[in-house]
C-alpha cells in the first residue's frame, strides 16, 4: 500500500510538472519526428499541416 | 465509442498517430499485475499487458511497442517516443492522453490527464465538431458568389 501511495504521488508530480507547459487549445502543437516500431518510416507532425487534422493517441502496453 | 471505432469512422479524413510512450505499470515500477488487482485488470481490459518490464533501450522500447500494436489492434500505426521521453514530456502525455491538432497545426482538443481523462468519445465529438466547422468553411469559400 505504501508503495502504491509513493508511485501515485510520483505520477501526480510528473503530470503536474509537465502539464503546466503542455499545449492548450489554440496553441501550436509542438512538432516532433518519430519512427515506427521498426525504427523506420519517420513521421513528422508538421508534415500534415495544411493537409489533414491529426489525432494523437498516447499510451503504453500496461 | 472506442479508438478502433473512431479510426474506422474517420481515418480517411483524420490522420491518426499512436505514440508509444514509457510504460505506465511495468513489473519493475508501479505494477498492478499481482493479486486480485491484476486479476481484475485482466478481466476488465484483457488486451492490456501485466507482464512487461520498463524498456531500458530504444530497441526494447520498439519491441514492446510492436507487441502493443499487435495486441491492441486499433488499426492505428504506432510510432515510438525516444528514450529521452521528449514528446511525452512536451504533451504531458504519460500515462495516456488524447489530442486533436487542426490543419493549421494548432491544438483543437486536449484530453484530460490520463488515465481518467482518456475519453475517446470526447475526442470523437471534437473531431465531429472540427470537421463540421472546417467543411462549412470550405463550403463557404467554394460557393460561388451570386451577384444581382
Amino acid at each position: 500500500m505504501t508503495n502504491t501511495i509513493q508511485h501515485r504521488k510520483a505520477a501526480t508530480a510528473w503530470q503536474k510538472r509537465y502539464d503546466a507547459h503542455a499545449p492548450k487549445v489554440g496553441d501550436m502543437a509542438p512538432d516532433f519526428e518519430l519512427h515506427d516500431v521498426n525504427g523506420q518510416n519517420p513521421v513528422r507532425l508538421s508534415d500534415f499541416r495544411g493537409q489533414k487534422p491529426v489525432a494523437l493517441v498516447f499510451g503504453s502496453f500496461t | 465509442m472506442s479508438l478502433h471505432d473512431l479510426y474506422q469512422k474517420y481515418h480517411d479524413r483524420v490522420q491518426f498517430l499512436s505514440i508509444y510512450i514509457r510504460e505506465a505499470h511495468p513489473v519493475d515500477g508501479w505494477w498492478l499485475g499481482k493479486g486480485i488487482t491484476g486479476k481484475m485488470l485482466k478481466l476488465a481490459r484483457s488486451k492490456v499487458a501485466t507482464d512487461v518490464y520498463d524498456p531500458k533501450t530504444i530497441e526494447e522500447r520498439r519491441q514492446v511497442a510492436g507487441n502493443c500494436e499487435t495486441a491492441l489492434q486499433y488499426g492505428i500505426h504506432t510510432y515510438v517516443d525516444e528514450m529521452d521521453d521528449a514528446v511525452n514530456k512536451a504533451y504531458a502525455a504519460w500515462p495516456t492522453r488524447l489530442y486533436l491538432v487542426g490543419v493549421d497545426g494548432r491544438v483543437v482538443y486536449h484530453g484530460g490527464l490520463g488515465p481518467f481523462g482518456f475519453k475517446p468519445a470526447a475526442l470523437g465529438k471534437a473531431i465531429t465538431d472540427y470537421l463540421s466547422q472546417t467543411e462549412n468553411s470550405d463550403t463557404l469559400i467554394e460557393t460561388p458568389t451570386i451577384h444581382s
